[in-house]
């Protein structure tokens, strides 16, 4: 069953009244209150000046006249196209279409075998590729986890490599400088065959978390979504501030303070670039206010990532932000019904691409393999949502009804044949309806032991490299790539 | 009842103008600075310190405890001896380099201060040059190290061997914190004491110093 790309936009956790009022109160933050910056950025601010911004250089702060934000935002496409390298999993970005993935820069893992959480390797963002290839409902891969066996310069062109070999799916990661963007650009560029064919048919692109909210720009990140503008490579503008301690306690407030956040950015991306490919990036989060961690689970996560989307289709630009995060340490019943609840809004919200969306533990601390199976049935069920009841005259079966006739039924009718398998979900295995006998007779295993075998079973199956063995040769010969892999 | 038990709960209950009131109550009875100071102000941040380590207090509240704090500190401040604080012990704060990161050791930093010692907050991207180099210039005895991101947890290790390489690392506890780090983690770059909150982080500094 293919639920990609269907339409949400069902969820409209803010009124119009309330996106035409967060809209301007942020115009109102840039204008007034502005952004300040870390040291190093001085080409950006000569940019912004010379475009009609304010730049206080003694104060630190950059004032942005509504007219440019509203100018620079026009510029910024309607519509991203994020493909895949076989072209069966494109996200086609725009409107209300939902794409679902992966996320995270996790440090933990719950091993496959012993079930017990331990420092996450290069290896395992392969092996979570290759369940994540396999997975259907889980449509991009974003590098889940941190490879903490292997040196901080070999980060980028590694991460990239271990996606891009394990899934053909549409691959994205941040990248630690402008040189790791580089290398990655010229990794994937081999693979298109050359840059202007990757540029054209970008399955890569980037993450760059180039504010510190409150309202800070970070030099490092913020010239590498710049140096990503130029390449024409898309890029996400990521801003996750946590209501209680780095905006507003009040998620109208938080709301208005990441969107000037994002409008900053953007307009930054478009001066840069005028149409730059660009994913509007607020993931709004709370604090746990008890000890200032993240608040992953919190079902106003939900409900402030759906508002996400309401503000970056009010502007026209696709969005990036989050679902599936969960305060639990393992995968059980409260990460299930914390990761129902924000995917389900979010998607029913209309995002565009939801990251975060699989794998997910311990308020972004950790990664489980089984949790990528559980997650792939939600996504699933929540697109399903998305799909919503199809009412024409062969759905309603009036006909069937009348040839039935009182006191008979469906089982056998030719119209139950030919809807059986696609109008209702199927599921993908980890979900057990059998009776209980059965089930104890088949050792009675939870949700988490019936999705560890499912991980199990797809990770046992001989790999394939989605990078031809001559390709690899040359990939190998030109980066220092440290994966093994078979 | 403990003559600073009025102390304590003014201070529970957030309540500044009566904290005031009762520190310069007890000045004009003739109660030393020094004492109120331990055995009231420092006595009842200790209590925050335990709730905010069970979660059984915001952390806005504990802010706004240890701003009370601050304040009835200023009253008491011209008849403290210059090196009340310095005398507990001198510890130098920051977060490690390639980090930006603030609000966990801010909090960490404001309730050592609390809890009686002197604090040099660095702040936030510090080699461990410059690590090395406070702890020489104050002659800190604790150094006090925070990370947020996973990718700059190695960097606190690289200020351990610095330590090490000054030769000072046997007259400095070091003591870790931050969302990703664990207790684990400390053990194996050779930190003394990882803390995994503010409330913790001030109990085990104290109990570094205590003689």
């Amino acid at each position: 069953m293919d639920l990609k790309g269907l339409s949400g936009g069902q969820y409209k956790p803010l009124s119009d009244d309330g996106i035409t009022t967060i809209h301007k109160a942020a115009i109102t933050i840039l204008e007034k209150t502005g952004m300040t910056f870390e040291s190093g950025l001085d080409d950006t601010l000569t940019m912004l000046e010379s475009a009609g911004a304010w730049v206080d250089r003694t104060q630190g702060r950059i004032r942005f006249p509504g007219k440019l934000i509203e100018e620079q935002v026009k510029k910024a496409p309607n519509r991203v196209i994020l493909y895949s390298r076989d072209g069966k999993n494109n996200l086609d970005l725009t409107e209300n279409r939902v794409y679902l993935g992966t996320g995270g820069a996790a440090i933990k893992v719950l091993d496959l075998e012993t079930g017990k959480p331990r420092a996450t390797t290069l290896h395992d963002i392969y092996q979570i590729g290759r369940l994540v290839d396999r997975l259907n409902h889980i449509h991009f891969y974003l590098r889940p986890c941190i490879p903490t066996d292997i040196s901080e310069s070999d980060y980028d062109i590694n991460m990239f490599y271990a996606c891009l070999n394990a899934t053909t799916k549409h691959v994205m990661s941040g990248v630690n400088n402008e040189a790791g963007l580089h290398q990655i650009v010229d990794l994937a560029s081999m693979i298109a065959g050359d840059k202007s064919l990757l540029q054209k048919r970008p399955f890569i692109s980037i993450i760059t978390s180039f504010a510190i909210s409150p309202l800070k720009l970070c030099t490092q990140s913020t010239r590498i979504m710049q140096e990503a503008n130029r390449l024409k490579i898309p890029v996400a503008l990521s801003a996750a501030p946590m209501s209680g301690s780095t905006s507003p306690m009040t998620m109208a407030g938080t709301l208005a303070q990441l969107h000037a956040e994002q409008l900053a950015g953007i307009c930054i991306c478009q001066l840069t670039q005028a149409g730059a490919p660009i994913l509007y990036g607020g993931i709004p989060g709370m604090a746990n206010l008890k000890t200032m961690g993240y608040l992953g689970g919190a079902v106003e996560c939900g409900m402030m990532n759906a508002a996400i989307h309401q503000l970056a289709h009010h502007i026209g630009v696709p969005n990036y932000n989050s679902s599936g995060l969960t305060d639990s340490k393992v995968p059980d019943a409260q990460a299930g019904w914390e990761k129902a609840m924000t995917t389900l809004l979010t998607a029913m919200g209309g995002s565009n691409y939801v990251h975060h969306a699989a794998g997910m533990l311990e308020s972004m601390l950790a990664v489980a393999y089984e949790q990528y199976v559980i997650d792939d049935e939600i996504i699933g069920m929540c697109c399903k949502v998305l799909d919503g009841i199809k009412v024409d005259p062969d759905h309603l079966a009036l006909d069937v009804i009348d040839s039935i006739g009182p006191g008979g039924n469906f089982m056998t009718s030719e119209h139950t044949m030919k809807y059986m398998r696609k109008e209702y979900f199927p599921g993908n295995g980890v979900s057990d309806s059998r009776s209980r006998d059965k089930w104890e007779k088949d050792g009675g295993l939870d949700a988490r032991e019936r999705a560890r075998k499912l991980a199990k079973r797809i990770l046992s199956e001989a790999p394939t490299s989605h990078i031809s063995e001559e390709m690899d040769r040359s990939i190998r010969n030109r980066f220092k790539i440290l994966l093994k892999t078979a | 009842m403990n003559t600073f038990q009025p102390i304590i709960d003014a201070l529970l209950d957030l309540d500044k103008q009566r904290v005031i009131t009762l520190v310069r109550d007890a000045l004009n009875n003739q109660v030393s600075a020094k004492d109120i100071l331990n055995q009231g102000l420092i006595a009842g941040m200790d209590v925050v310190g335990e709730r905010m380590e069970k979660e059984d207090m915001f952390i806005p509240e504990v802010l706004q405890a240890a701003q009370i704090m601050g304040a009835a500190v200023e009253i008491l401040k011209p008849l403290l001896g210059e090196d009340s604080a310095s005398a507990n012990g001198r510890v130098v704060i920051g977060t490690v380099k390639g980090d930006l990161h603030d609000i966990g050791k801010n909090l960490v930093s404001m309730m050592i201060k609390s809890a009686g010692l002197e604090v040099h907050d660095l702040g936030v991207d510090i080699s461990p040059e410059r690590f090395v180099e406070a702890i020489k210039s104050k002659d800190a005895k604790i150094l006090c190290m925070s990370a947020l991101l996973t990718t700059t947890m190695p960097m606190m290790k690289r200020t351990i061997d610095a330590l090490t390489e000054s030769g000072m690392r046997n007259t400095v506890k070091v003591m870790v914190g931050g969302a990703p780090v664990t207790q684990n983690f400390a053990r194996e770059i050779g930190a003394d004491a990882y803390a995994p909150d503010a409330g913790s982080a001030a109990k085990a500094a104290k109990a570094m110093v205590q003689p």
